[in-house]
C-alpha cells in the first residue's frame, strides 16, 4: 500500500561528481528494485521521483545528481532534517531467471545496484554493467565500467560471454531502446525501467504516458502507476 | 455538538466543501491510500468523453514556478467503460460524486448528458474548455452564444445537477457566466486551466535544444487569477459557484469563501501533497470550534 510518510535524514554525502547519496529512515517494511519513492521539495509543485538505491532496516539510500531546484533543495538538507516523501510507488523488476545481466548508464545506476542485491540474495548470477561520461561520475558497486562513449558497444559481447538468460537495464531512453533491440535479437527477455517527468506519481494525472503494444492493440501505460519497469518487447519507443 | 460544514448547492448538499479537481483525482478510489476519499465534499471524476481517447502524444507536463502546465488530451476510458468499470466502485463505497464531461460536437455534449440522466448520474460538471470541431476548434467555452445554446441543449437532455466549469481565457466572463445561468445551469465552477507555455533551454555542446510545453497551467500560482474572475462572477449570477484555482491550504479557503464561492476543489495540490484535502478540513473544523462558529454558512457569513 502506498503511503505518504516522513523521515529522518542520517546522512548525504558525495559519492561521485555532482552525485550524492541520501540516507533517511522510513517505517516501511518493504520496497522492490525497481519500484520508486517520490520525495517533497519545497516550494516546488511537483515531487521528484527516485528509485531504490538500498533498503535495509527501514533504512532507505536513493541517488540523486544535481540537475535543478528539487535536487539543489535535497542537496542543502543535512541530517536530522525530515523529508517527506510516498512510497513505495510503482512496480519493480520481476526477479526471474539464474543468469543476469544488469545494465545501467550513468545515474540510472541507482535501482541496479539495490536489483543486483536482492538477485544475489536469490543465487541468481549477475554481472552489472554501466556507463558514465567521466571517470569522475562513476558510481561504486558495477562489475564493468565504461567510460565515455557507449555502454551499448559492450552488450553484445556480454551476451555471448556471460550468457544471461535475462536483462535488466536503467538508463536514458535511447539505450533502453537499443538495448531491447539487441536482446530481442538474441531472444533473451529484458525488463526496462522507464523515466519521464511525473505529477502524481500513482498513475492518476496520466502525465507520464508511453504507449505499449498488447493483444488488444496499442494502449497507454503510465510510467508512475503501470511501470516504471516494463518488458523491453512491449514498449513503443518514441 | 457537532460543527455543522454542509454545504447546501441547491439540488444537492455536499457534506463538506472540500471537492476535489476534475483530472487530479482519477475516477474514484485512486487517492484512498491517502485519504478517506468517502469523507470529502465531492470527488470531480476525470472528464469523461463519449469514446475512450488515448490523449495527445509527446511531453505533457511541464513544471512552473509555483505551478505547472499539463497537455494531457483528455485520456480517459470513455463514458461505457466509466459505467461498468469506475461507476460500479463509486456507488458501492458510497463516495460523493460529480462526473465531468467533455465534447467535441454539441451532439456529442447532449449524447453524454442523455446517457448520464438515463444512467442516474445526480451530479455532472461540464468542461466547456474543448475545442468545437464544426467551427473551427473555437472553445465552446468563451463564446457567450455557444455557451448558452450548449448549455441550453444540456440541460434539456439531463434533470440531474448540472454544474458548467468556465475557462478563464477570455476577456468577459460575465457574459459566459450568464450564458451558463440562463441557459439553466444550476451551478458554475471556476477557473479552468490558464493557458500557458513553458520553456526550456538546454545549451548543450555550444547549440540550444529548445522544449516548449503549451497547454493549461494550474498550481498556487493562478490563485489570483482565480479569486479575481469568480469575484467578477459573483456579482453577476445568483447561482452558486464552486471555487477552482491554486487552493493549497485553509487560508486559501477562505479567501475563496470571501469572494463569492460556495466550496472548492483542490487540483494539483494533490500531486504536491496527497492527503491536503484532509489536512483542510482538520484545519478548517479547529478553526471553527476554537472560534465558536458552529455552521460553515456562519463562517462564510463573517467573510462576505
Amino acid at each position: 500500500m502506498k503511503k505518504a510518510l516522513s523521515g529522518k535524514i542520517l546522512n548525504i554525502k558525495n559519492v561521485a561528481k555532482e552525485t550524492y547519496e541520501l540516507s533517511f529512515k522510513s517505517d516501511l517494511e518493504k520496497i522492490d528494485a525497481g519500484q520508486f519513492l517520490s520525495i517533497l521539495c519545497p516550494p516546488k509543485t511537483l515531487r521528484r521521483p527516485f528509485g531504490v538505491y538500498d533498503f535495509e532496516n527501514g533504512i532507505l539510500k536513493v541517488l540523486f545528481r544535481l540537475k535543478g531546484d528539487g535536487t539543489n533543495y535535497l542537496r542543502n538538507l543535512k541530517e536530522g532534517d525530515i523529508i517527506k516523501f510516498n512510497a513505495p510507488l510503482g512496480h519493480g523488476f520481476e526477479i526471474k531467471g539464474k543468469k543476469a545481466l544488469l545494465i545501467g548508464a550513468g545515474i540510472g545506476v541507482a535501482p541496479l545496484v539495490y536489483l543486483n542485491k536482492k538477485l544475489k540474495e536469490q543465487n541468481i548470477e549477475t554481472k552489472l554493467i554501466c556507463g558514465f561520461k567521466e571517470k569522475e561520475e562513476a558510481i561504486e558497486g558495477c562489475d564493468f565500467i565504461k567510460i565515455g562513449g557507449t555502454i551499448i558497444d559492450e552488450v553484445e559481447k556480454n551476451i555471448k560471454e556471460f550468457t544471461p538468460d535475462i536483462i535488466y537495464c536503467c538508463a536514458p531512453q535511447i539505450v533502453l531502446k537499443l538495448v531491447s533491440e539487441i536482446a530481442i535479437k538474441h531472444n533473451i527477455e529484458v525488463q526496462v525501467a522507464m523515466e519521464k517527468v511525473m505529477a502524481c506519481g500513482i498513475g492518476v494525472c496520466r502525465g507520464c504516458i508511453i504507449q505499449v503494444k498488447t493483444k488488444e492493440g496499442i494502449e497507454n501505460r503510465s510510467i508512475c502507476g503501470d511501470g516504471p519497469v516494463f518488458r523491453g518487447d512491449e514498449v513503443i519507443w518514441e | 455538538m457537532g460543527i455543522d460544514l454542509t454545504v447546501d448547492l441547491g439540488k444537492i448538499k455536499l457534506q463538506n466543501p472540500i471537492l476535489t479537481a476534475s483530472g487530479t483525482y482519477g475516477y474514484n478510489v485512486e487517492f484512498d491510500d491517502f485519504v478517506d476519499v468517502k469523507n470529502l465534499g465531492s470527488i470531480v471524476t476525470k472528464a469523461i468523453t463519449l469514446n475512450p481517447r488515448l490523449g495527445n502524444e509527446g511531453d505533457r507536463l511541464f513544471e512552473t514556478e509555483a505551478g505547472m502546465i499539463n497537455r494531457i488530451g483528455l485520456e480517459n476510458v470513455g463514458f461505457k467503460k466509466f459505467i461498468e468499470c469506475k461507476k460500479v466502485i463509486l456507488d458501492d463505497k458510497k463516495i460523493p460524486y460529480i462526473l465531468n464531461i467533455a465534447g467535441n460536437s454539441f451532439e456529442e455534449y447532449f449524447e453524454l448528458a442523455k446517457l448520464c440522466e438515463e444512467n442516474n448520474i445526480k451530479a455532472i460538471e461540464v468542461n466547456v474548455s474543448c475545442p468545437n470541431v464544426k467551427s473551427g476548434c473555437l472553445e465552446f467555452g468563451t463564446n457567450p452564444e455557444t455557451l448558452l445554446e450548449l448549455t441550453k441543449g444540456i440541460r434539456k437532455n439531463y434533470n440531474g445537477f448540472l454544474i458548467i466549469k468556465l475557462t478563464p481565457n477570455t476577456s468577459d466572463i460575465e457574459s459566459l457566466a450568464l450564458s451558463a445561468q440562463n441557459g439553466g445551469a444550476d451551478c458554475i465552477s471556476a477557473i479552468n486551466t490558464v493557458k500557458g507555455l513553458g520553456v526550456r533551454l538546454d545549451f548543450i555542446n555550444g547549440k540550444f535544444k529548445k522544449t516548449m510545453v503549451q497547454g493549461g497551467l494550474s498550481g498556487k500560482c493562478i490563485k489570483p487569477i482565480a479569486l479575481s474572475m469568480i469575484k467578477r462572477i459573483k456579482e453577476v449570477v445568483s447561482i452558486p459557484i464552486i471555487g477552482i484555482g491554486g487552493v493549497s491550504n485553509f487560508k486559501d479557503l477562505l479567501e475563496f469563501f470571501a469572494v463569492g464561492a460556495s466550496c472548492v476543489q483542490i487540483g494539483t495540490e494533490n500531486f504536491t501533497n496527497p492527503d491536503v484535502t484532509e489536512t483542510i478540513l482538520k484545519d478548517l473544523k479547529e478553526f471553527m470550534k476554537n472560534n465558536n462558529f458552529k455552521t460553515l454558512e456562519e463562517l462564510k457569513g463573517e467573510l462576505r
